[in-house]
């Protein structure tokens, strides 16, 4: 990985006299390799405040799953599981063709970049069509139709009133809530405010629908940033900027994804996958 | 779109290749379908145990125990390999170690201030 041998078109040459300046090595390091290695670990110490922001979340759902246990597992029925499977798979191929791209980068094959750097934004943006459609069944329900499309086009409505967005309207249907709210009536002893169906603030199952939407929210958030960083990164690939000695965007970039990734690893078991 | 081998001089997989200071490691691509491969069992297994769960009735402890042992599994293979830390510097494994770390400290002790108060809260108007 000694010396410079653009594949593609050669990075910029830059101002000052020295042939083998680019990007590839700025005066301050001593080899290309020490620069990508030192932008690889600020990457992490980016990351590492990350994983703390979803700390956070994290934490307050294990101090109310811990208590509220039967809670947590009626209200879970009312999440699309099938599609959050699907939504796991989708992030677990992105995560796979985000892995190649530094790889062809690395072997300084600009077309298997594209390609791949293309695959991924063709994921990243299934994953939030698929997790729009979710959120926009929920919604759909506030407004009484059955689905996001019947809501649009005044369809099919739905015939047990149901809202499961967090707020004054939030009513957790009956059907299914008979059983938890009288498990969450009997351990609370609070019998007279647990009237069926749950309406308002009045509703446990709430707390378990506010975590979610707070959690995925933050999680679809961190994927348009990561869909415009892999988009930045293919301008430049196509560019001819990222050469086999200078790919650590693509790397950098990558560990971004890959750490969306695994927040989803972990909020699709503790939000879909709940007994 | 298929068969650049690994560059000459490197080993042809990233297992087991230690990151010797300075040298340049190299993660395979033969690597990453099996690490993938790898992902995709460990998903099915988290649904499939699920689904099992919902049928014969397992201790509620040992089912969020199980979710969580496969997410963890599915977290360390990709750190390891699709992020490259099994062949970065000391430096980076260690904060990306770190993080974990500060995690498991702030859960712990959050937990034991939450049960050292009484958690689950005893029977009232919450939540």
């Amino acid at each position: 990985m000694a010396t410079t041998t653009p594949t593609a078109k050669p990075a910029p040459a830059h101002e000052h006299g020295h042939e083998v300046h680019g990007r590839e090595l700025m005066h301050h390091f001593e080899s290309a390799q020490q620069q990508k290695e030192t932008a690889t670990l600020g990457m992490w110490v980016f990351l590492v405040t990350e994983i703390m922001l979803f700390g956070g979340i994290f934490m307050a759902y294990i101090v109310y799953r811990w208590a509220f246990p039967d809670v947590w597992a009626e209200a879970a029925h009312h999440l699309n599981t099938p599609l959050g499977a699907v939504n796991t798979v989708v992030l677990l191929v992105s995560s796979l063709t985000v892995a190649l791209a530094v790889n062809a980068a690395e072997e300084g094959n600009r077309r298997r970049l594209l390609t791949m750097l293309g695959i991924t934004l063709l994921l990243g943006a299934t994953f939030l069509v698929i997790k729009g459609f979710e959120y926009g069944e929920k919604f759909a329900h506030c407004a009484g139709a059955a689905n996001p499309v019947a809501w649009v086009t005044g369809g099919a409505r739905l015939e047990e009133k149901e809202c499961l967005v967090p707020g004054r309207n939030f009513i957790f249907p009956e059907a299914h809530g008979a059983e938890g709210s009288k498990d969450a009536a009997a351990s609370h002893g609070a019998a007279a405010s647990h009237t069926q169906p749950q309406a308002g603030l009045g509703s446990p199952y709430q707390l378990f629908y506010f975590l979610y939407f707070v959690a995925t929210g933050l999680h679809a958030v961190h994927m348009v940033v990561g869909l415009t960083i892999v988009s930045v990164l293919t301008f430049i690939a196509w560019r001819g900027v990222i050469t086999p000695t200078y790919y650590t965007p693509i790397e950098v970039g990558g560990l971004y994804w890959h750490l969306i990734d695994i927040i989803w690893v972990f909020l699709f078991p503790l939000f879909y996958l709940v007994h | 779109m298929a068969k650049t081998s690994t560059t000459a001089g490197h080993g042809a997989h990233g297992d087991g290749a230690h990151a010797e200071h300075a040298a340049h490691a190299h993660i395979s691509r033969g690597t990453y379908y099996k690490v993938f491969a790898a992902l995709m069992v460990l998903m099915a297994l988290t649904v499939g145990a699920w689904w099992i769960e919902g049928i014969i009735a397992l201790p509620r402890l040992l089912g969020v125990a199980i979710a969580m042992a496969i997410a963890i599994a599915k977290t360390t293979l990709i750190i390891l390999y699709f992020m490259h830390v099994k062949v970065s510097e000391r430096a980076t494994q260690l904060y990306a170690g770190a993080a974990f770390v500060g995690f498991a400290i702030m859960v712990i002790i959050t937990m034991a201030d939450y049960f050292a108060r009484g958690w689950p809260p005893p029977p009232g108007p919450l939540p």
